[in-house]
């Protein structure tokens, strides 16, 4: 799932005070699982900002809401007299969540409550970390499922670096190192014949070098795009 | 202060200290939030033993205070009380 994290307090504020009135606005899937910005932190954050607009003495309408994802269509269709009526749209979304209700309702402002930091995992209530940076052209098959792109500071293809030190990353030895874990994992699997595999240069063209990504299922299209999305 | 960045106990109470004036005889609102199973049992026992509590103290049952969402306690000082009491 897609991990954010809140903006401090004080910059959402900066950012919401100068209008007259602001819709909170969740997004109950990837960023609700991480605390962040669900519907019910919309709530939350709502809350708090009316008691500082108070404390403050400055008069905003403030509004919380929210939907179950701000990245597709058919959610929005029960909340759209919602999203007009407010000033601007304090979206607590992914920055594709926000971009994609600025491109339903480009007349709005959208400001963006969290910062979007990584695709990751649970590790454990509360606590999530990073595993996948979307490179478009995935070798887990290789490496016991652990990935050296995202796991590897270096993103080493083909074996660790001379920093790898007892198990640990040279950059912290809280850091596993991703090449350890996965040479331990595939002894375990009795495969470490797949490290005699030589994994080629990795062809970065289908990853962000190549520019914002798009895929199509022709059988699945019924047209409905946003603007935004016809263009690219 | 003592130490950098280390309050003593008087500067402590001096923060603490409203900072205007109350008008005499104010009490504050407080709302309290009673788990079923031990502090609303033990308000109970209060009021069949007769002891009394000021008629600000408002209290809300709750199955658990597991159940204390941080936006009740939002939605309480947003409604102008001023203070919240959770019990369980």
């Amino acid at each position: 799932m897609i991990v954010g994290k809140q903006k401090p307090f004080e910059q959402i504020w900066d950012m919401v005070k100068a209008y007259g009135s602001i819709l909170v606005f969740g997004c109950n899937t990837c960023v609700a699982v991480c605390h962040e910005g669900g519907n019910k932190e919309a709530q939350i954050l709502g809350s708090l900002l009316r008691l500082k607009a108070k404390q403050e003495g400055v008069t905003i309408e403030i509004q919380d809401g929210g939907i179950e994802r701000q990245c597709e269509h058919e959610y929005f269709k029960s909340v759209a007299e919602d999203i007009r009526k407010a000033d601007a749209v304090l979206s607590m979304a992914c920055g594709a969540g926000v971009q994609f209700l600025g491109e339903k309702f480009p007349e709005k402002t959208v400001l963006p409550a969290l910062n979007t930091t990584f695709i990751g995992v649970v590790d454990a209530p509360g606590v999530f970390s990073e595993r996948c940076m979307m490179c478009g052209d995935c070798i887990l098959h290789l490496t016991g499922g652990i990935c050296p792109i995202i796991r590897c500071s270096k993103s080493l293809m083909n074996g660790p670096c001379g920093g790898s030190n007892k198990g640990s990353c040279e950059i912290n030895s809280e850091v596993p190192c991703a090449w350890q874990l996965i040479y331990d994992r595939l002894e375990g699997q009795g495969r470490l014949d797949l490290l005699d595999a030589q994994i080629p240069v990795k062809n970065w063209s289908h990853s962000r070098d190549g520019g914002p990504r798009k895929q199509v299922r022709e059988d699945m299209k019924t047209g409905n795009e946003t603007a935004a999305g016809k263009a690219a | 202060m003592t130490q950098e960045g280390v309050a003593t106990a008087e500067e402590i109470v001096n923060i603490e200290r409203p900072q205007e004036t109350l008008p005499s005889g104010w009490e504050p609102n407080i709302l309290a939030f009673a788990c079923h199973y031990c502090a609303f049992a033990a308000a109970d026992l209060a009021g069949v033993m007769r002891l009394s509590y000021p008629t600000t103290v408002k209290i809300i049952r709750l199955p658990c205070t597991g159940k204390l969402d941080p936006y009740y306690v939002l939605r309480a000082l947003e409604g102008g009380v001023d203070g919240v009491f959770a019990a369980g």
